[in-house]
């Protein structure tokens, strides 16, 4: 039911279903493992090319509803474990987070602990948060080119505090590209937010292989 | 080598009628951040002298730079928030123009937009809601002093011998309104209540095309920008672009065409899924820009013979690489999307901010001297 609702984007027939699920008294963690589920055939139909990202962008909107629902539910159950933990940054000097954002939601939508520091991040906010939270990832995104040397900046300091060793640095955004990922020494990078949502999954199985 | 046989003018010109002029024309794309950055000034401060002085300092680019074939007037922060758009001007630590995503219009407007135009909409609603600006006799100041400065960074480059591309940026109907309504609010819309929203784009695209022609006639050209960031197949699938962008760009096309005006079309994100729509425009009524994500050689081959490319350095090769790497790329798309005219080489959304001067000097005289050195 579910899975069919976040495919075909009926908004209205998912929120309904799931207030229904809250009121009869289903375990309000199963009802977001559906959810999720359902994310992930929207972001596996992405990848065959069955669905667009404007329609994983909307599905992603809805599991947000979702989870606003869930919430009071949650809160009493016990916490729902992540599958790792990711920092979020649009670097100093650069306030797009459009694309940002969405990963951020896709991420979390597969069940990714996300620590979203929004736009114009200061290195030392990025730094500060890796040693607080010990992320899996730590992702940049950019759209104008003066956030290479930002992130540059951010990777640089990352790596003279011992830090870098201990995550997957991904870049992504319009203006990335494979030199930038030299250029920064990064692990990863796309432009395509599902793609970059597959190098997290990927890389976590190998990891707890 | 081989000399120069063709005036800037005629140089693109050629190209644009898919013929193969003497070289490769030239056209940077060059944003006012970049023109600072090449020039050694510093943008922030230029940005608060005023629109003059904006031009002048991409002016100052063009003449230190030993000077290119195609241009276009300065597009600063002030071009575009007479357009509505929300707008944070350069900063020491920013140094780019940049637009603010944001619910800047609500689902009503549609309707109002629909009625009164988008025009109208801007200077009795928008304007408010996304800039300082406290009333329309301010709003027409800054827009007068808008046109003046066109007007003016054209004739200074008419001077110079260069080809005008186009006087002004004009977003798409679809564009515009997605920035400001929010990419996602915007998706929204035209996935559950699309109805007001088509009733915008309609009343938008008759707009688009009587202020477009306004502006050739007023300006003398025969060029008009179309800038779409959006609506292509990297984002929306084929059934919202079959309904909310092909048919009103078909209409603009057709009716700047009709005047004998070319439609430029800058298409940032992938397009390679809607490429082949543009082969049912007429032959030689448009061009594409291209931003890098696009495969332009698979755009090449589409549109061969079709309509004229601009190429699509990309802003981190620009940025970051070598300049034997920005020549190599500049001989790559001179052969291969050049190789029977219907070229102009380019940098993929505008020259960046952060791009080396080794490189755009590497760019220029690889266009310059590449072909003619054969």
């Amino acid at each position: 039911m579910l899975v069919n609702g976040f495919v075909e984007l009926k908004r209205d027939e998912v929120l309904e279903t799931v207030k229904g699920r809250v009121e009869q008294g289903d375990d309000a963690l199963k009802i977001l493992d559906d959810a999720r589920h359902a994310m992930t055939v929207v972001g596996d139909k992405f990848q065959e090319g069955t669905l667009f990202l404007a329609e994983m962008m909307l599905s992603a909107e809805i599991f947000k509803e979702v989870v606003t629902i869930l919430q009071p539910g949650m809160d009493k159950a016990r916490p729902s474990e992540s599958i790792g933990k990711i920092v979020l940054a649009t670097p100093k000097g650069d306030i797009h987070d459009l694309g940002k954002d969405i990963f951020a939601t896709l991420l979390i939508a597969q069940g990714f602990d996300v620590h979203n520091l929004g736009v114009d991040v200061d290195p030392s906010k990025v730094v500060d948060t890796v040693r607080e939270v010990k992320p899996d990832f730590v992702g940049f995104s950019a759209l104008i080119t003066t956030a290479f040397a930002s992130m540059k900046k951010t990777t640089d300091i990352l790596i003279s505090e011992d830090l870098r060793g201990s995550f997957k640095l991904m870049v992504g955004g319009g203006v990335t590209n494979s030199v930038l990922k030299d250029h920064v020494g990064a692990d990863f990078q796309t432009i395509d937010a599902m793609e970059g949502v597959s190098y997290c999954l990927k890389t976590m199985k190998e990891k707890n292989q | 080598m081989q000399k120069e046989t063709m005036t800037s003018i005629e140089r693109v010109e050629c190209a644009l009628n898919l013929e193969k002029p003497d070289r490769v024309p030239i056209w940077p794309d060059v944003t006012t951040s970049a023109a600072a950055a090449l020039t050694d000034e510093k943008i922030w401060e230029i940005t608060h002298q005023g629109f003059d002085a904006e031009q002048d300092l991409e002016l100052k680019l063009f003449d230190e730079y030993g000077g290119w074939d195609a241009v276009n007037p300065a597009l600063t922060a002030d071009v575009f928030a007479v357009g509505g758009n929300k707008i944070i001007k350069a900063t020491e630590e920013s140094p780019e123009i940049q637009f603010v995503e944001g619910e800047w219009t609500k689902y009503e407007d549609y309707e109002i937009i629909a009625e009164i135009g988008w025009f109208q909409f801007v200077t009795d609603h928008l304007i408010y809601r996304v800039s300082d600006i406290k009333d329309k006799a301010e709003y027409d100041k800054l827009y007068g002093e808008v046109i003046n400065g066109t007007l003016r960074g054209m004739a200074e480059y008419q001077k110079r011998g260069a080809f005008i591309l186009y006087a002004q940026p004009n977003n798409h109907p679809f564009f515009t309104l997605s920035l400001a309504r929010s990419m996602v609010k915007f998706t929204e819309d035209l996935f559950y209540r699309p109805e007001m929203v088509e009733r915008a784009l309609k009343k938008m695209t008759e707009e688009f095309i009587e202020f477009g022609l306004m502006l050739c006639e007023m300006a003398n050209l025969k060029n008009t920008k179309v800038i779409e960031e959006r609506a292509g197949g990297a984002i929306y699938p084929l059934r919202v672009f079959d309904r909310f962008w092909w048919p009103y760009t078909q209409q603009i096309v057709e009716a700047f065409h009709s005047r004998g005006i070319m439609s430029s079309f800058h298409l940032d994100t992938c397009w390679d899924k809607n490429l082949h729509y543009f082969k049912e425009l007429p032959r030689k009524s448009a061009m594409i820009e291209l931003d890098g994500t696009t495969n332009i050689f698979a755009a090449k081959d589409i549109l061969r013979n079709h309509m004229c490319i601009a190429s699509d350095i990309h802003p981190a090769l620009m940025s970051l690489g070598k300049p034997e790497e920005v020549a190599a790329y500049c001989r790559k798309v001179i052969d291969e999307v050049g190789d029977d005219g219907g070229h102009i080489l380019s940098t993929a959304c505008g020259l960046p901010a952060a791009a080396k001067k080794e490189n755009f000097i590497a760019m220029l005289e690889t266009g310059k001297t590449y072909e003619l050195s054969k």
